[in-house]
């Protein structure tokens, strides 16, 4: 690796200057000639039947150019996860029958400035029949429970609105718990909270008659985008262009299809205009997509030295009002359960539930967080009994590099062990555990802890589109120009994708021209919601430039009559080891390609597709079959101070000892990391979104506590490098988007624990409940004396 | 998020935004920073027809010393308040407390007078009501409570940071209309009523903020309390202010005021009586603490319980009073 | 009926027809063409739409444009001269301090009147000066170094 020049370096991002210049267009930036405002009308029942809906009035709003209801679409239902037995899509784009959260949408209108567009909105006449609804999981699961839809058929149980079940065992789990000297029956809960990107959903459509539909769309990926889209509006793929915007932030709220960008498209086919339609931050805080929040009935067994012998897990999901992604974060959740450490027996469950909430979404780390804060908790909690250390017990468990999963898939170059002993050392975990609640300062006012939480994620899986091209391509100077699918959403894709470029064609990262995230001049790609960027994305990339450098091999090995394994590739030139004199300039080399071998340019493409000889995508149902070959792990450790008079929590310290297989960008790494932080500080301390009765009650940054400057902690990043890059060879880095969520979260609980003696099973670690905590730990300790 | 169409006037000072205001006093709203104003226009729970824009005034405000008073005129910013030399020194509890107000945008926006004149709050009334919430509470002209449901009156909240540390000052207001001026203590400005907080009719508006001479020796702290430590409104706020002795242990008297617990900032009275020839102490602080959160009944509001509000208003009144004590100039 | 005014943007004058009730926001958005401050909340709780007015940051979503007749507004396409960018806005690259970029703008903005009136600024006037700019991306770490970063570089050349 000391040789690479890109690769691994802190190379600046490509769009930086554009981003602080303020020249980074976004799709809320996006003007296009004639554009009208699009405004959509909500529902406020949290489910009633649609009798009708009179839009008269409405259309005859001066200024409104058109106006459309479920009547007007092609009724053609979409979802995130689609299958034709077991996951009919069930989410039409404007409801049509009936609605089931309040915020569905039911009309939209598009006019020429939002004046008029709310004035028709106002005059829109929608007559409802209230149905009885239901807003808890549990009670939606109940046989009298109001039916949102009929349970998934495969669903054997006699429960009410299940939108999908994850079930998944392996070995005997009554017989481990029989073998266990001890075992663990806990249950834990983590809440609602919303991913609180800065810039809105927005999207901007614009028909063209006959021909193209221009989109531009605040996306994570515009190839899905544009599959839906197609779907839903019957329109050939070659027909929806989805162009390439900047994007201000998505976290897992931005993937799939959104009822605004088919209006907006629809509104713009019967306008012949161009629409665009902005949510408004309350909207985004009321009727958008928020995270999933789980139930989760966890029993372990584990033996007198710790290991782990036997898991049961239980996961309940509130999924909303339609199946949405609820069936992936049950499924990721028996992941993220069995990830991290060995577990010879398992019985896992979980259940999507369907309530008259607003429809749920995958936020960073889906499912990670949720489950590693219940199992690292309770981990805590067996090792305390057994009078073991937090650390000792990981250790003990750790998956170890080259272990086979019991889904067939393979950890590969597993760095945990070594992540759980950096982690640990670099804190002094040890000499400072247990000083919060038994040291010197244990009736201070402000008590430390510490804590660590274990976690691990995957990098790139089978979803549609499942795989990513690339395409580079020679300029005539010597400069490359790249094709890619990849957006970049804030993660630095196009940065990344260019160093590979560079490293493989020797070419300085400014002379890599980028062209991404445009369905009609770019190829397919993964998206930025898979957490494929770096492995799926980046080989591609790999490949396509490394077409280009045999390509151009081969044209210099003809014009300096040379064997191929004596040219050197240096900077945009190829000459014979030891002839650096006598070298050819890319610039040369592609015109002696046209003259020489019939006009080609010289163009590579490049294709990767995670488990290449996998045919198949792994059951969501069963949890059967290969998932990925590519594998993160990582072992994070959190210091917490507790004001145990007010209750108030702060994250001091946040260490992340991570498998990144090898960074591609250490300063985007360390970016990445820092973001992750900061969500699980925000999840964990100070973010809810509250809700009553299908209602959010507090829809805007005043009341959803997400951190602000004065949150921030301090963040130190231990690389475990496992792999190495290599120019010319496929490499196996990790990912770093989403998987450092979840660590922190369970560091954190642990830390309180570690404080205060307080543990806590559902989050957010409120003041309250710390100091509810604290004063049931002072009645303890009484009674014990 | 447009705002609907109204008409601004600007006027070019406050006698003659008072004579707009005579003209259309009922369907005329002042936007001084435009911070509380805007937003409440933008969510629909305020529609005037006319918007007495101030912001231009703001430009040449004035905070002088006259007639013994420091006066501050009410167009002026927070960013102004905090930076005046005159504050600083005559009031710096003033300072403090507008330093806790918002983010660094919305104090150089904000102005004093608008501080003491924010409309009460509430999450369900504070957000647009098109789909959510849509049949009017009580704030809204309705006859039900979100909050509490089944309730029979309003809980919002005032939560303007700068008044308790006012209502410690002793501070008072003059008030105008198109032809007459009247001058109160502030502590009169609020009614309780969280329809109607402010004891303000629509043709007045407040011209000048007055603080009088302060003691000789001073202790004094602010104290505002939320989850994040900026940005947001106050879970709770508390200021102090304690007068003391020559010798500068001895407390001769001093006012406590807690605020966005109720409808309106509410002075420890009880409490306060406790103080005058009382050396202070952490028995003593404690003690204050103690009686203050028995009297106070805190509402529930924005996600934080009574029950912990009370817990919290002690705590946060005892290191109130601590942080003041520290501040006592020492005698030489 | 729209009213006309004169504003000085990023200093340039310019003749504007508006809405009376159009904020600053809006008519530097649509129509000077200038989208660097942008509509995160529309309710004055994100940042993204700051901009300068008279060196100072304001909330351009709550400040009429009417109101801005007289004062100077800096936009962030104010501060490069060409490719020659501001030492802010160089550590903002250098330290990673920008990652999706929307906040970026506002930030930028912020950070530069902070520096302009405390050029060494201590870690508690960082944070009140930007605790109304929120951030989802960066955890803000990298936006104090680089803030640190701008302060050191402006000191050492101004030495």
């Amino acid at each position: 690796m000391s040789e690479l020049q890109y690769v691994g370096k802190s190379v600046l991002r490509k769009d930086g200057p554009q981003k602080v210049t303020g020249k980074a267009t976004y799709t809320v930036d996006v003007r296009l000639p004639g554009m009208l405002v699009g405004r959509i009308l909500r529902s406020p029942h949290p489910h009633a039947r649609i009798l009708n809906i009179d839009t008269s009035a409405a259309e005859r709003v001066p200024g409104v150019k058109a106006v459309i209801t479920g009547r007007d679409s092609l009724g053609i239902h979409h979802a995130f996860v689609e299958s034709a037995r077991r996951y009919p899509p069930d989410q039409l784009a404007l409801a049509i029958d009936k609605v089931r959260f309040i915020g569905e949408e039911v009309a939209a209108v598009a006019a020429v400035d939002s004046y008029a567009a709310e004035e028709a909105l106002d005059l829109i006449r929608v007559e409802y029949e209230p149905l009885p609804a239901v807003f808890d999981p549990i009670e939606a699961m109940q046989p009298d429970a109001p039916e949102i839809h009929p349970t998934n058929p495969k669903v054997r149980e006699p429960f009410r609105n299940i939108g999908g079940k994850t079930e998944s065992a392996w070995g005997d789990v009554e017989l481990g718990f029989s073998q266990s000297d001890y075992v663990a029956e806990d249950r834990f809960e983590s809440h609602l909270r919303t991913h609180g990107y800065l810039e809105p959903q927005a999207t901007v459509a614009s028909y063209e008659p006959g021909g193209t539909l221009n989109v531009w769309t605040s996306s994570q990926g515009t190839f899905i985008k544009r599959a839906k889209l197609a779907r839903t509006l019957d329109l050939p793929l070659s027909a929806i262009r989805v162009h390439k915007a900047y994007v201000g932030g998505a976290f897992g709220g931005k993937i799939d299809l959104f009822s605004h960008e088919y209006c907006a498209a629809l509104l713009s086919m019967k306008a012949s205009r161009a629409v665009k339609i902005v949510a408004s931050r309350e909207e985004i805080f009321t009727a958008y997509r928020h995270g999933q929040p789980l139930i989760i009935e966890l029993k372990t067994g584990v033996k007198s030295d710790g290991t782990i012998m036997a898991q049961q897990i239980k996961v309940i999901n509130n999924s909303g009002a339609y199946r949405g992604s609820g069936i992936v974060v049950v499924f990721l959740s028996w992941g993220f359960a069995m990830l991290p450490y060995r577990l010879l027996n398992l019985k896992y469950e979980g259940y999507a539930v369907y309530t008259n909430n607003p429809i749920r979404a995958p936020q960073r780390g889906h499912g990670a967080p949720q489950m590693r804060f219940a199992i690292e908790s309770q981990l805590d909690m067996i090792a305390e009994e057994l009078k073991l250390d937090p650390i000792e017990i990981r250790l003990k468990n750790a998956r170890q590099p080259h272990e086979q999963l019991p889904n067939g898939d393979n950890v590969h170059n597993c760095g945990l062990p070594d992540c759980i002993r950096d982690a640990a050392d670099h804190t002094q975990f040890l000499q400072k555990y247990g000083h919060g609640r038994k040291g010197a300062s244990r009736n201070g006012r402000f008590r430390r802890g510490i804590g660590m939480g274990v976690s691990a994620y995957f990098g790139g899986a089978l979803i549609y589109p499942s795989s990513s091209s690339v395409i580079v391509k020679m300029n005539d100077d010597g400069t490359v120009t790249m094709l890619t699918g990849a957006l970049d959403i804030g993660q630095g894709a196009e940065t990344i994708l260019s160093q590979i470029v560079a490293e493989e064609l020797k070419v300085p990262i400014d002379e890599v021209h980028v062209i991404a995230a445009d369905t009609e001049t770019t190829p397919v790609d993964i998206g930025a919601w898979i957490s494929g960027g770096a492995y799926v994305s980046g080989n591609a990339a790999r490949e396509a430039a490394s077409q280009v450098r045999r390509k151009l091999l081969d044209v210099a090995g003809d014009e300096l009559e040379a064997n191929v394994a004596d040219l050197v590739v240096e900077d945009k030139s190829i000459f014979v080891s030891g002839s650096p004199d006598s070298r050819l300039t890319y610039e040369q080399l592609v015109a002696a390609c046209i003259r020489k071998n019939r006009g080609d340019p010289v163009i590579g493409e490049g294709h990767w597709r995670t488990m290449r000889d996998e045919p198949n995508p792994p059951s969501l149902a069963t949890a059967k079959g290969r998932w990925s070959e590519n594998y993160a792990f990582d072992a994070q450790v959190a210091e917490v101070e507790v004001d145990t008079e007010t209750g108030l929590v702060r994250l001091l310290r946040a260490v992340t000892a991570h498998d990144c297989g090898f960074p591609i960008n250490p300063l985007l790494v360390e970016g990445q990391i820092d973001g992750q932080v900061s969500m699980a500080l925000g999840h964990a301390l100070m973010e809810e979104v509250l809700m009553k009765d299908g209602r959010t009650i507090n829809p805007s940054w005043l009341d959803y506590h997400m951190p602000t400057i004065h949150n921030m902690a301090v963040s130190e990043y231990i690389d475990v490098v496992t792999e190495s890059y290599e120019s010319g060879r496929p490499y196996r880095t990790k990912e770093v988007g989403e998987g450092y969520v979840s660590g922190i979260l369970a560091a954190i609980a642990n830390a309180i624990y570690d404080a205060i003696g307080v543990r806590l099973y559902t989050t957010p670690f409120t003041p309250e409940k710390i100091l509810k905590g604290l004063a049931e730990h002072r009645s303890l300790s009484h009674d014990h004396r | 998020m447009r705002l609907p169409r109204f008409q601004p006037l600007q006027p070019k000072s406050i006698e003659e935004a008072a004579e707009f205001l005579g003209k259309y006093g009922g369907v005329a709203e002042i936007m001084a920073g435009g911070t509380d104003l805007f937003p409440r226009i933008k969510y629909g729970v305020a529609s005037p027809e006319v918007v007495i824009t101030l912001r231009k005034l703001s430009r040449e405000s004035q905070i002088a010393i006259q007639d013994g008073f420091l006066s501050i005129d009410s167009v002026t910013t927070l960013s102004q308040v905090i930076r005046s030399e005159l504050v600083r020194e005559h009031a710096p509890l003033l300072a403090d407390a507008a330093l806790a107000v918002g983010s660094h945008q919305i104090r150089n926006m904000g102005t004093l007078g608008g501080n003491l004149c924010l409309e009460s709050r509430c999450t369900y009334y504070n957000q647009s009501h098109a789909f959510q919430f849509v049949e009017p509470c009580f704030k809204r002209g309705g006859e039900i409570c979100y909050h509490v449901p089944k309730g029979k009156r309003c809980w919002a909240v005032f939560a303007g940071d700068t008044v308790p540390a006012l209502m410690c000052l002793g501070a008072e207001v003059e008030i105008k209309t198109a032809t007459d001026s009247r001058r109160v203590s502030i502590d009169q400005l609020y009614t309780g009523n969280p329809l109607r907080p402010l004891a303000i009719s629509p043709t007045e508006i407040v011209s000048k903020i007055l603080l009088p001479k302060p003691s000789a020796r001073t202790g004094w702290a602010f104290a505002k309390f939320s989850l994040r430590g900026g940005l947001e409104f106050a879970g709770l706020s508390v200021a102090v202010l304690l007068e003391m002795m020559d010798d500068g242990l001895t407390c001769t008297g001093g006012r406590m005021v807690v605020g966005s617990v109720s409808s309106q900032p509410l002075r420890a009275k009880k409490a306060e009586k406790a103080l005058p020839g009382k050396q202070l102490s952490n028995d003593l602080f404690y003690e204050i603490a103690e009686m203050i959160s028995e009297d106070v009944k805190p509402f529930s509001h924005h996600g934080y319980s009574a029950s912990y509000l009370k817990k919290c208003l002690k705590i946060q009144v005892k290191d109130a009073l601590t942080l003041a004590s520290q501040r006592v100039p020492q005698s030489p | 009926m729209k009213t006309l005014i004169s504003l000085s943007v990023n200093g340039e004058l310019h003749e504007l027809a508006v809405a009376p009730q159009a904020t600053l926001l809006e008519v530097l958005r649509e129509q000077l063409d200038l989208t660097g401050a942008k509509e995160g909340c529309g309710t004055g709780e994100c940042g993204t739409c700051t901009v300068l007015a008279d060196g100072q940051p304001i909330l351009s979503c709550l400040t009429l444009a009417i109101d801005c007749e007289g004062t100077e507004i800096t936009t962030i396409e104010g501060l490069a001269q060409g490719d020659n960018l501001t030492p802010v806005q160089q550590a903002f690259l250098e330290k990673g301090a920008v990652q999706c970029g929307f906040c970026t703008p506002g930030m930028v903005l912020a950070v530069t009147a902070l520096l302009r009136e405390s050029p060494n600024p201590s870690d508690q006037e960082i944070k009140k000066a930007l605790e109304g700019n929120l951030c989802r991306c960066t955890g803000y770490n990298k936006i104090v170094e680089a803030v640190n970063e701008a302060a050191e570089r402006s000191s050492s050349t101004n030495a």
